[in-house]
């Protein structure tokens, strides 16, 4: 199953320590990579259907991507197919443009039953998988509450009531990580996410990962859905949880 | 017809202030301080943050308070001491729950302050990366702005909006204890009563 990696602070920020360290502990993920960042609001994500550990080496490009990239916000996925083909199309982040934001996505998870749904609106070019159609369901669903909503409308809200539809309609293992550039929304309804903030190396910065064991040997805090609950989702700003609410 | 000019400082000030979370307070005459001193936002550094803190309202007794946290605002209006208030809830809330919510703990501090000082409160409370409004006395305007003024959201506590497009009132139920908002970038992410 793939593994996610994210990264949120208060000021532009590059983890070229951690997202090395991500890969290497992710390697089993065989099937593609992909790192999604922002500049001036706009994402902008680089990803590969190569394999991210070959020969005992990290992939080239990722390793110099790690060392460069500089934002607020970076979502990397390490993917390991379970829907959709190998290919650069279907690894992660993907990105649409709604609600006067780019929104980046990146999923781990299996979710069958939601690759049948079909969008009105945009679709994500040539990915069949059930992580595009996710992040194009709950586009939908957040664009319909923006028109039904009473004003103002509230995102925590939405994200949540699209995050709930989307498990009646389409029951699966869902964890991603959502951003519009100013916010970092998580979701999990299986598997686990680890944080950590306030460690010295980090200097303001808060990590988030789906790997077990976390990506230092600090102490990492481990947060899943109640059993009697539905799913977790955490909406996070600069290196604060701001809020989390089951579902 | 009355001739309405801004002072001229604030009007350069207005053309020239960049940044993600803009904060104004325009002081009451008859009540708050009138050195500069004493005028909002403060300011205070804490959990890793500059936060800036701006008031409108009514508090009574609250001049007593006594922060057990440092700095103290040297200044002696009530909004100082609202603000430290605040700040020492959070503080020791997160010094209990490292990573705890800050709208819960927000919610908790505000909670504890209407137990210890009730009054009329309105204000905002942000740092660089998020702002929270809470009123449980009056309604806030809240505007997200047209494209021609580029991708923000404003807030205010002037009762008719800042113009005359679409304002959209947020106001305390009164069964409750206030509402309080958090804003990021240029949406209302969650309200919800205290």
């Amino acid at each position: 199953m793939c593994d996610l990696f994210a990264l949120s602070a208060q000021k532009d920020y590059s983890a070229p320590e951690f997202l090395p360290v991500f890969a290497v502990r992710a390697k089993k993920n065989m099937d593609g990579w992909g790192i999604g960042f922002y500049r001036k609001h706009q994402a902008i994500v680089e990803k590969s259907a190569e394999q991210i550990f070959h020969s005992g080496e990290l992939h080239d490009s990722f390793q110099r991507l790690a060392r460069v990239v500089k934002s607020r916000i970076i979502i990397c996925h390490l993917r390991f197919r379970t829907s959709g083909l190998i290919d650069e199309c279907h690894a992660h982040p993907f990105v649409l443009k709604f609600g006067g934001h780019d929104w980046m996505f990146a999923h781990n998870g299996k979710a069958p039953a939601i690759e049948s749904y079909r969008s009105s609106g945009i679709a994500i070019e040539d990915a069949t998988s059930d992580s595009a159609r996710a992040f194009e369901y709950l586009r939908d669903r957040m664009e319909d509450h923006h028109r039904e909503d009473a004003k103002p409308e509230k995102l925590f809200n939405s994200l949540a009531n699209s995050t709930s539809q989307m498990i009646d309609q389409y029951p699966g293992d869902y964890n991603y990580l959502l951003s519009n550039g100013h916010l970092l929304f998580a979701f999990t309804n299986h598997r686990q996410f680890m944080f950590m903030k306030g460690s010295e190396k980090l200097k303001g910065a808060f990590l988030l990962t789906t790997l077990a064991q976390g990506l230092t040997t600090e102490k990492w805090l481990r947060v899943a859905k109640a059993t009697n609950r539905r799913g977790l989702l955490l909406a996070i700003s600069g290196n604060d949880v701001i809020l989390h609410q089951s579902i | 017809m009355d001739t309405v000019v801004s002072h001229e400082s604030f009007q350069r000030l207005a053309r020239v202030i960049d940044s993600r979370i803009i904060i104004s307070h325009i002081n009451c005459p008859k009540s708050g301080g009138h050195h500069s001193t004493q005028l909002h936002p403060f300011k205070l550094t804490f959990l890793d943050h500059d936060w800036l803190f701006a008031q409108v309202g009514v508090v009574e007794n609250i001049n007593a308070y006594q922060t057990r946290e440092t700095p103290r605002l040297e200044v002696e209006v009530y909004t100082a001491r609202i603000f430290e208030y605040l700040r020492d809830q959070l503080v020791l809330l997160h010094r209990k729950n490292p990573y705890i919510s800050v709208y819960i703990a927000l919610r908790i501090a505000i909670q504890e302050l209407l137990d210890d000082y009730a009054g009329k409160y309105t204000f905002f409370l942000a740092n660089e990366s998020f702002l929270f409004a809470f009123c449980n006395f009056r309604q806030l305007m809240i505007l997200k702005a047209s494209e021609s003024m580029g991708d923000i959201l404003l807030v205010t506590s002037v009762k008719e909006g800042l113009s005359r497009t679409d304002w959209h009132p947020i106001t305390p139920d009164p069964q409750s204890q206030g509402e309080l908002l958090v804003i990021a970038g240029p949406d209302v992410l969650y309200a919800g009563e205290v």
